[in-house]
């Protein structure tokens, strides 16, 4: 533990820990207003279809319903998070299975589920495109026929020089890979409360990541200035990405309106597999060049994603799996060429990794290629490839703190590394991966980035903190919390951190990015530091003191180094409400960060204040016979700059960990020919359960990182990034086969497996005399 | 029978429903369709179980019924007439937190939050059945609830140190 | 998705619940723990009446006889899989029960209604089936009993005619040394249907050293659980070690009886493959255990 902080590095249990244990936290799907209506959706049952007509009569006939939409009970404007080709409801085609239709509201639930099955719908069913390579091919059927090409977005980056490179490497390594589309599966379905107030304002009730960007998008959407809606966060049950910018929101506040009545909209668990923002699934394509000392050349790629059937985040994510990896090894040669398909598919998005959890895949996968070819320790590859603290990556980027290389020590120590390596045993393997990641993301903030706080202190000394983040269970509210009270130097029990509010909160961007931390918690340092600078003020007046030399520990107020003549934190809070006639002490602040827009033409640009780096270790046993694989042991080193709280870091990690291993082994939303998803339940989308994950073992490494509060970074992506490519690395090492695919299916390793004995065998008879 | 519409009056057959919730005696009248999970949270208030999935596949639903964890999400009200269920609001002892639930807050057993409620009540009739259970019998028992933020270490930690302060607490 | 109404009935014996089946016809569903009829309800599934049959004491509960023991149909999975006795004697039903669904399905979930759904991959049913089980169905014309391989008819279907209720289970209790396993293929470690579940039980001669019987139940690998006939034919009789001998010949019959398909959970081919590793283990941790290998009643 840290002396010089009193709360910093403890670890803390969640400041609203016990509410959730007791039962007592309202989530936003639990939340009632009286005379609320109920919300229900028409989805279509085609992937692309279309509507030839649609008729609402006999729905609005059906006692109990207050309000039935379609398109034309819509805005009718093209709106969208990034590129407009969204509307609230499907105008005259349906674009995906699941595709928002129409809606009621009605007094219940069961009328609203009636009134849905009255509503008439004809339908053309039109062919479907569901693989982005043949969305992109001549003749594809087109998602969206205006724009003549299923081509969504290109990215391109290139650096150095990339063919001469390859040519003089003396390994090349290419290969194609496939990340498949993967759902979030946060416990709690999407959806919204949705009211209007008499003066025909807007308040959403919604669990969302991004509440300031999301009112932005959603003015648009409405036609009405920003300030018309309000957007309230409550707790909420998990979002990993997912829950950004949705239709259900929209939908949800256009029921209320028409029906001038409260609506409460929430996805079934179907409906929220159906028209959730899964994982952008990708086709990788990547040539890797090395020296024989392993040193890194080149390295070129294309990737090729599914944006589903409008654009979310997708065309961001397909450019972040271009090239976020060249800033995690010293890269002096970089080409990538990223395409955004559009599919008949569910919109796909943000999903913990954002694009950086399929390149990790794809360039830990090659580098553990690499690593066999030149015979070099894989652990051994990376380190000679490490970039080192206080260094300029490829792109510009400006890394500070660096812990991979510690991250990769401890965790191979921790793991047993090379003497497993050394008494390897059949059918059992060990392998390793590493990740860069980002705090924060400059080009996906769009005017600014950064961060702001409010701390609001009243007569009864209680302290209150209002940010513009998302707290979706990491944690948040009490790592604001921990920085709150230790920068006022009260106990964590005088902080209170309040949920997100549009009308109270700070503009912040939102809990994305892996961003939360190190922007939010800079911001509501800085607030807390501008309270505390008021509140020295009057408490070095009561203590005939400078105010600079004042301190405050505990809650009690001294000159350093002078203990014994004290005030109590009330005392003072008591003194300067009365001084200012009962006006409270508002400490406001910001951070901004030391970042830049990247060049459009060549991306080169610092795009965030500090890059968490980080090492995992899977040691797994392979079936000989049914191919099934088991991962048996997992260690996990991340550079988390300084753990302000590592009890949250280590459940982040250990959480981020099992999602990965849930991808690599199991995880896949399957579409039938048609285009169809065939596995809308956790029944056949397979979640990893107690038994599928072993012991996590986190390691928390902390080289202390100046651009972060109290020297903190991010952790909620990279807990997850490198987790694939060690499983699939280990699986390696176990049997010898390459996962190129994901997830690992057991009837395919097998095949493999089966293939390669058979080559050895005959090699071993080929060579025989 | 397909109009929907048509459907309509049965759906008014009520019956009159006596279940004892958290120690304290209801009387409540009740469609036969509705689940356990739909009176405990509409027609008692109580909201601590929640609808994950609808489905019986995600545990958030867990409740306990003459002791014992079931998904109330796929059980009919009726289908509990006479009985006596448990609520997460009913594990508090004179607003003490159960041990469990302390130690699920303690070792950071909880992220989200929306999973813990059932969580911690099939935990609780773990240790009602063996007081003193390994981590093996934990994962075995707790399989049917899912969490996707903790990657469940911390849970099995969590029960495992209930238990411990359990039996601290009876000798 | 919401339930939609229903006529609902509780009745609180046997006789009374065949009267009400009998006098409603089939409009009528009987609803035992309701964990697979309730969720396809929300999906769409409008029976007219619910018969509920919780209250029917007389069906609930393991009756044991010197030759078999009888599990009425009401019987929660949960109370099978924790039953010492049952764990004792046959363990590879207990095994096979206690792997259905999860802890909360088993505290619902009833050994009837699980045959009664009958589904290919029922947990229950091969290792039922191995054991040479029959079932007691009640209707209005008395009581039935037939052996269980005659009772599920294809997916989903059974033998019973309307106004028939399965009322137990009669499970006969092998005699001298005996040896159990059931091997269950999952896409994770516990909560999965079977993808298919290979049932084994067999009974060795006074001296251990001889097979009296062998059976084998297959789950997940035809339209019905299924007995593999003749790979049991070939091992009858055989001492350990020539059964051990002829083990590589009963798999291989056994696979040619067997008729997976393919669906989003594996492939033909995979169950195919699997099918043939867990006979293989399961024939041999079956012939381990009777030889006093491996301690007898773990599965």
């Amino acid at each position: 533990m840290n002396r010089e902080f009193s709360l910093i590095g403890r670890p803390t249990p969640y400041i609203d820990g016990l509410d959730k244990a007791m039962g007592r936290t309202r989530f936003v799907s639990d939340l009632v207003r009286p005379h609320m209506l109920h919300g229900a959706v028409l989805r279509s049952p085609h992937a692309h279809a279309r509507i030839l007509n649609i008729d609402p009569a006999k729905a609005r006939a059906l006692p109990g319903v207050r309000a039935v939409i379609t398109f034309a009970d819509t805005p009718g404007i093209k709106y969208g998070p990034r590129s407009e080709d969204w509307y609230i409801l499907a105008r005259d085609k349906a674009l995906f299975h699941g595709h928002e239709v129409a809606a009621v509201a009605a007094v219940d639930l069961d009328t609203a589920a009636r009134a849905l099955e009255l509503i008439e719908v004809e339908y053309e069913p039109l062919p479907a495109v569901i693989d982005p390579l043949e969305a992109l091919e001549e003749g594809a059927p087109l998602v969206h026929p205006e724009s003549g090409t299923n081509l969504a977005a290109e990215f391109k980056i290139e650096s150095g020089e990339v063919d001469r490179s390859l040519d003089e490497s003396h390994y090349v390594y290419q290969d194609r890979y496939y990340t498949n589309q993967v759902y979030q599966s946060y416990l709690e379905p999407m959806g919204a409360l949705a009211q209007w107030d008499g003066q025909g304002r807007l308040e959403l009730f919604a669990g969302t990541q991004i509440p300031n960007m999301m009112r932005m998008t959603y003015a648009k959407a409405l036609g009405l200035a920003p300030d018309r809606i309000r957007v309230i966060v409550p707790d909420y049950g998990g979002a990993f990405g997912a829950k950004m910018e949705h239709n259900t929101h929209l939908i949800a506040a256009l029921l209320a309106r028409e029906a001038d009545r409260p609506v409460r909209l929430f996805h079934s668990r179907e409906e929220d597999f159906l028209a959730g923002n899964p994982r952008v699934p990708m086709y990788y394509d990547i040539t890797l060049g090395l020296d024989k000392d392993g040193r890194l050349k080149a390295k070129d790629v294309t990737v090729t994603g599914a944006a589903g059937a409008r654009l979310v985040y997708a065309q961001i994510i397909v450019a972040t799996a271009c090239y976020r990896v060249d800033s995690l090894y010293n890269f002096k040669h970089v080409r990538a060429k990223g395409l955004t398909a559009y599919t008949n598919t569910a919109p796909t998005s943000c999903f913990r990794g954002f694009g950086n959890s399929q390149g990790t895949f794809v360039l830990e996968s090659a580098l553990d290629m690499a690593a066999r070819e030149l015979r070099i320790d894989p652990a051994e590859l990376r380190r000679i490839n490490d970039l080192g603290p206080n260094s300029t990556s490829i792109h510009d980027w400006k890394i500070n703190s660096n812990g991979l290389r510690e991250c990769i020590d401890r965790a191979t120590a921790a793991a047993g590394w090379e003497e497993k390596r050394r008494n390897k045993k059949p059918y059992k393997g060990i392998g390793l991966a590493c990740c860069n990641h980002v705090s924060g993301n400059r080009p996906f903030a769009r005017e600014f980035d950064g961060g702001a706080g409010i701390v609001r202190i009243g007569r009864d000394g209680r302290a209150k903190v209002f940010h513009g983040e998302s707290d979706m269970g990491q944690g948040q509210k009490t790592v604001f919390a921990l920085i709150a009270a230790e920068r006022l130097g009260v106990p964590l029990e005088m902080v209170e951190v309040a949920d997100v509010d549009t009308d109270m909160s700070p503009f912040g961007f939102g809990s994305f990015a892996t961003r939360g931390t190190l922007m939010g918690g800079n911001g509501v340092l800085r607030a807390a530091e501008n309270a505390f600078e008021q509140l020295a003020q009057v408490a070095a007046d009561m203590l005939e003191a400078n105010p600079l030399d004042l301190v405050c520990r505990e809650g009690r107020w001294f000159v350093e180094g002078s203990p014994d003549t004290s005030l109590g934190w009330l005392e003072v809070t008591e003194e300067i409400t009365l001084r200012r006639r009962g006006a409270p002490v508002v400490g406001t602040g910001f951070y901004e960060p030391p970042t830049v827009m990247p060049d459009p033409e060549t991306k080169k640009g610092n795009i965030s204040p500090a890059y968490p780096f980080a090492c995992q270790v899977a040691q797994v046993e392979v079936d000989p016979e049914t191919g099934q694989v088991k991962v048996v042991g997992f260690y996990a080193a991340h550079d988390v700059g300084r753990a302000l709280n590592p009890l949250a870091l280590e459940g982040q990690i250990q959480g981020g960990v099992a999602m990965g291993l849930g991808w690599t082994l199991t995880e896949n939303m399957a579409y039938d020919p048609e285009g169809r998803l065939i596995n809308n339940d956790f029944l056949d989308y397979v979640l990893p359960g107690f038994g599928d994950v072993p012991r996590i073992k986190p390691i928390l490494v902390e080289p202390i990182e100046k651009e972060g509060p109290y020297g903190a970074k991010g952790i909620g992506e990279p807990a997850l990034n490198p987790s694939m490519a060690a499983i699939t690395n280990a699986i390696y090492d176990a049997v010898g086969v390459r996962v190129r695919e994901l997830p690992v299916n057991p009837e395919k390793l097998l095949a493999e497996m089966e293939k390669l004995r058979k080559e050895k065998k005959g090699c071993v008879s080929g060579t025989q005399p | 029978m397909n109009n929907p519409a048509a459907s309509a009056p049965q759906e008014r057959h009520r019956v009159v429903l006596e279940i004892t919730v958290n120690g304290r005696p209801e009387r409540l009248e009740i469609e036969p369709r509705q689940t356990l999970l739909e009176v405990l949270r509409d027609g008692l208030g109580l909201m601590g179980a929640k609808e994950g999935c609808g489905s019986g596949k995600c545990g958030a639903c867990t409740v306990l019924l003459e002791g014992r964890p079931i998904n109330s999400c796929i059980l009919l009200a009726v289908q509990a007439q006479g009985a006596e269920v448990t609520t997460i609001e009913g594990l508090a002892k004179n607003g003490r937190p159960h041990p469990l639930q302390q130690a699920f807050v303690d070792k950071g057993a909880i992220q989200c939050g929306f999973c813990t409620p059932g969580m911690i009540l099939t935990a609780k009739a773990l240790l009602d059945k063996n007081p003193d259970p390994g981590p093996e019998e934990i994962e075995e028992h707790l399989s049917g609830n899912l969490c996707r933020c903790t990657g469940y270490s911390k849970i099995v930690e969590a029960v495992l140190s209930a238990a411990e302060e359990m039996k601290g607490g009876r000798s | 998705m919401r339930i939609s109404g229903f006529e609902y009935h509780a009745p609180a014996s046997l006789d009374e619940a065949l009267g009400i089946l009998s006098h409603l016809g089939p409009e009528a569903r009987p609803l035992a723990g309701g964990t697979d009829l309730i969720p396809q309800m929300k999906h769409g599934l409008r029976p007219g009446c619910l018969v509920w049959l919780g209250n029917l004491a007389e069906l609930k509960g393991l009756t044991w006889n010197r030759d078999e023991v009888r599990i009425g149909a009401l019987t929660l999975h949960a109370d099978l899989a924790g039953d010492r006795e049952l764990q004792s004697r046959l363990p590879v039903l207990a095994r096979a029960i206690s792997l259905i669904g999860s802890w909360q399905i088993r505290n619902t979930a009833t050994l009837g209604g699980n045959l009664c759904n009958a589904s290919p991959a029922a947990d229950s049913a091969g290792p039922l089936m191995a054991l040479g089980s029959s079932v007691v169905l009640a209707g209005p014309g008395g009581e039935e009993e037939m052996p269980l391989g005659l009772f599920f008819q294809g997916p989903g279907e059974t033998a019973l005619r309307p106004g028939q209720l399965l009322k137990e289970v009669k499970v006969p209790l092998p005699h001298g040394p005996s040896a159990g396993c059931y091997l269950k293929l999952m896409r994770k470690k516990a909560v999965d249907l079977a993808l298919l579940g290979v049932a084994v039980q067999a009974s060795a001669d006074e001296s251990g050293s001889r097979l009296r019987s062998l059976s084998i139940g297959l789950g997940g690998l035809a339209p019905t659980p299924i007995r593999a006939g003749k790979a049991e034919a070939v091992l009858a009789g055989l001492s350990l070690d020539q059964a051990r001998k002829a083990l590589d010949q009963a798999v291989d019959l056994a696979c040619g009886e067997i008729s997976p398909i393919d669906d989003v959970r594996a492939t033909a081919s995979y169950r195919r493959t699997v099918a043939r590793v867990y006979l293989g283990r399961g024939l041999n941790t079956v012939l381990d255990r009777l030889a006093g290998k491996e301690g007898e009643g773990l599965s």
